[in-house]
């Protein structure tokens, strides 16, 4: 920059002496801060119990596919034999469009409400606002690893199960009473999915499924530079990376697991140039992205909604790993504290899990698969098909072969499964730090 | 006689507008970063008393953004981006500013009409037009390949740094044309028609009279595009998406929204603050010592 001659210019030594006396004031600042307390550890947010071992959000047990958990309930649950509330608003807690509105438009119609639906970018930042009242909800959308947390804060109710029958009729006996949550207190199950990896046939060029680790492919995708992503969550992210290094411990609190695990994705930097996203359901069929580590409603969504007519429905493949090494999770509903109406609430809780809704909500919404009895796999394929020949007006013969992958049955859950749970404060933040360390792309 | 206080009394809501709306929330980021977390919920709890404040996230926040810190590389991308949008955003605004304040004698107003119309649009659906053009398939590689200046179509969307400075000019250039235009047009013509009288050539007097005197226009503007630059996150989220091109506001969202550190995100926040203040001085030291310069001319 040209100065005017009758200008005295701040020259560049200037500046940076007056950038390095602000810097040295704050320094002088931190040190008589110093003075002040200095923790970064939430005390009582989990660690370890009086018996030494770890646990969970309000001292909780952390709970395990091969350790089973029943939680306390806080409060007893409603009476059996309650009138439902009708009037009014009755709100639904949920990530965005994770829920066909058409669907509670007939529930709040059947039960003479308006249903609200109120969405979360995610359920820790749901669970924030929860606690903070800024939403008064009936009920929420929950997921086991977060159980912990609402039951310590109280933020959920527990449940009487003379409301929701459909949960012994309808779903699958590992979920119904499910490890997390034993004798079910507080959750009934909504979806279930998978993690594995969904790819373009007519891009990538190796056969995923017989490589001898699959994972691999990430570490080798130099060709696929810039369209190569994973799930934009930290514990999706370094669960994979450690899986790829044949640790199945998913929950592991070892710093040295954990700082592998991001020193080994750090180098898909270079490799590929890895995005993080979530919209996978959507790049992948549209051909923006072509491989891409996807939960396993992201290819049924794929086939169904997004795949353009005229791309052959073999373009997509999807991969998961045998049981025992693929992570298995599974989303549910919980009535929350704040309803005015418990009773519907726990009627919306029996009847989102109605083999007819729930179905309906599967295949022609969500693509995340209910965990119901009644569906198998062969027939759910030969309507999905249906369902994409009618959307696109396709002619497609039969469903892609691997897409099979992508459907989940009973045998997928158990104690002999891996699932991301909860962690203790300090786990927490391991993962998480370690996450940002891999976002920073440096 | 009007009362004394009537004239001050003016300055009242601005100076509720900027309590409320500014020093509250500012002070309760700073009770966040300072404060602990909720044993259960995970939830931020504030610190008010400064006596009683926790150093313990500011430190740990510090010393990750410190060179050699895992935050140190988002630190200086996020500086070399906006400075590097920051040139580009001069080079392209400042000719727009001087030829509108300059030489649009009759299409000044209709020019300046075309200058506001993108903020009619919401910068997210403006960045989203982007990625629509940029795509693939997209407009920008149809007509490179059908130019015949590419062969494949280029991958814009690939997490590419160069996409994301394009993208960061494109969202906030026309918040520095316009106070450049307003330091431009402001500028006594007679101050420049006498440089010319005294011999000078028309580059001459532009680069002794026309530049000096728009200096604050263009530090004026940068300030005000550079702010909300080095706050951005959602720019990088949807024209690139890859941890290489990730800038300081990522981490912040990523500490306030999806983990249960939003210290962290607040400590960010006001380091982040601190080092602006800094750049902020320079600004307004130079623009007090131009306008004492100007005084004393």
């Amino acid at each position: 920059m040209t100065w005017h001659p009758k200008e005295r210019g701040a020259t560049r030594r200037d500046f940076l002496m007056r950038s390095g006396g602000a810097a040295l004031g704050l320094s002088s600042a931190g040190s008589l801060l110093a003075a002040c307390g200095n923790s970064t550890t939430p005390s009582g947010g989990g660690g370890t119990g009086a018996g030494g071992e770890p646990v969970g959000p309000g001292g909780l047990p952390l709970a395990r596919p091969d350790k089973r958990v029943t939680l306390p309930m806080w409060e007893n649950p409603i009476e059996s034999g309650l009138e439902p509330e009708t009037g009014g608003t009755f709100t639904v807690f949920n990530y965005p469009a994770y829920f066909w509105k058409k669907l509670l438009k007939d529930f709040g119609k059947k039960y003479g409400v308006e249903v609200q639906y109120t969405p979360f970018d995610n359920i820790a930042s749901g669970i924030q606002q929860l606690a903070a009242g800024s939403v008064q909800p009936d009920v929420m959308e929950m997921t086991p690893d977060h159980l912990d947390q609402v039951v310590a804060g109280k933020l959920i109710k527990p449940l009487n199960l003379d409301y929701i029958p459909n949960l012994q009729k309808n779903i699958w006996p590992e979920l119904v009473d499910p490890f997390y949550d034993g004798g079910s207190h507080y959750t009934v199950p909504y979806t279930t999915y998978a993690t594995g990896i969904l790819w373009r046939n007519d891009q990538v060029t190796e056969d995923i499924a017989s490589m001898q680790q699959p994972w691999d492919i990430f570490w080798q995708a130099q060709a696929y530079k810039g369209k190569t992503a994973l799930l934009s969550e930290d514990r999706e992210t370094i669960a994979m990376a450690l899986l790829r290094k044949g640790i199945t411990d998913i929950n592991t609190e070892d710093p040295k697991q954990i700082d592998q695990a991001v020193s080994d994705l750090k180098e898909l930097y270079g490799i590929c140039n890895i995005k993080v996203g979530d919209s996978q359901y959507q790049t992948i069929p549209e051909g923006t992205a072509w491989l891409n580590q996807a939960w396993s409603g992201d290819p049924i969504a794929a086939y169904i909604y997004y795949l353009p007519a005229k791309t052959p429905s073999t373009t997509l493949s999807y991969w998961k790993a045998p049981k025992g090494h693929v992570p298995v999770q599974n989303d549910c509903f919980s009535i929350c504290s704040t309803t005015k109406k418990p009773v519907l609430a726990h009627l919306f809780l029996n009847w989102m899990i109605d083999n007819g809704i729930a179905k309906s909500n599967f295949i022609n919404f969500n693509g995340y698969q209910p965990p119901l009895n009644e569906i198998e796999p062969t027939g759910l394929l030969e309507e999905l098909r249906k369902v994409r020949n009618a959307s696109w007006g396709t002619t497609d013969k039969a469903p892609p072969e691997n897409l099979q992958t992508a459907i989940l049955t009973n045998d997928d859950f158990g104690p002999d499964t891996i699932q991301e749970m909860t962690l203790t404060a300090e786990g927490n933040a391991l993962w998480q730090n370690g996450y940002s360390d891999f976002l920073s792309g440096g | 006689m009007y009362p004394r206080w009537l004239w001050p009394g003016f300055a009242f809501p601005g100076v509720l507008w900027l309590i409320i709306l500014f020093v509250v929330p500012f002070y309760a980021v700073i009770g966040v970063a300072f404060g602990t977390v909720d044993p259960i919920l995970l939830s931020a709890v504030p610190i008010w008393n400064p006596l009683e404040w926790n150093v313990g996230w500011v430190n740990e926040t510090l010393t990750r953004l410190a060179p050699g810190g895992d935050l140190w590389v988002v630190f200086v991308r996020t500086c070399e981006y906006v400075f590097v949008s920051l040139g580009l955003s001069l080079l392209i605004g400042y000719p727009v500013a001087y030829y509108i304040a300059r030489h649009a004698s009759r299409t000044k107003n209709m020019l300046l009409i075309l200058l506001i119309l993108p903020f009619w649009i919401s910068y997210l659906m403006r960045m989203l037009a982007w990625v629509n053009l940029l795509a693939p398939d997209g407009f920008v590689n149809r007509f490179l390949q059908f130019a015949h200046i590419i062969d494949q179509p280029y991958g814009f969307l690939d997490g590419q740094s160069s996409t994301v400075i394009l993208a960061l000019v494109y969202g906030y250039i026309p918040y520095l044309i316009l106070p450049l235009y307003a330091s431009l047009d402001r500028i006594d013509k007679s101050q420049i028609e006498a440089a010319r009288d005294l011999g000078a050539s028309p580059f001459r007097a532009f680069l002794h009279v026309t530049l000096p005197l728009s200096k604050t226009g263009i530090l004026g503007g940068c300030v005000l595009i550079a702010l909300p630059m080095f706050g951005d996150y959602y720019t990088p989220n949807l024209v690139s998406g890859a941890p290489t091109t990730s800038m300081l506001g990522n981490q912040i969202d990523l500490y306030f929204h999806s983990t249960s550190q939003p210290t962290i995100g607040a400590a960010l926040t006001i380091l982040l603050s601190l080092f602006l203040v800094v750049l902020m001085g320079y600004y307004l030291i130079t623009v007090a010592r131009a306008t004492r310069n100007l005084e004393s001319v």
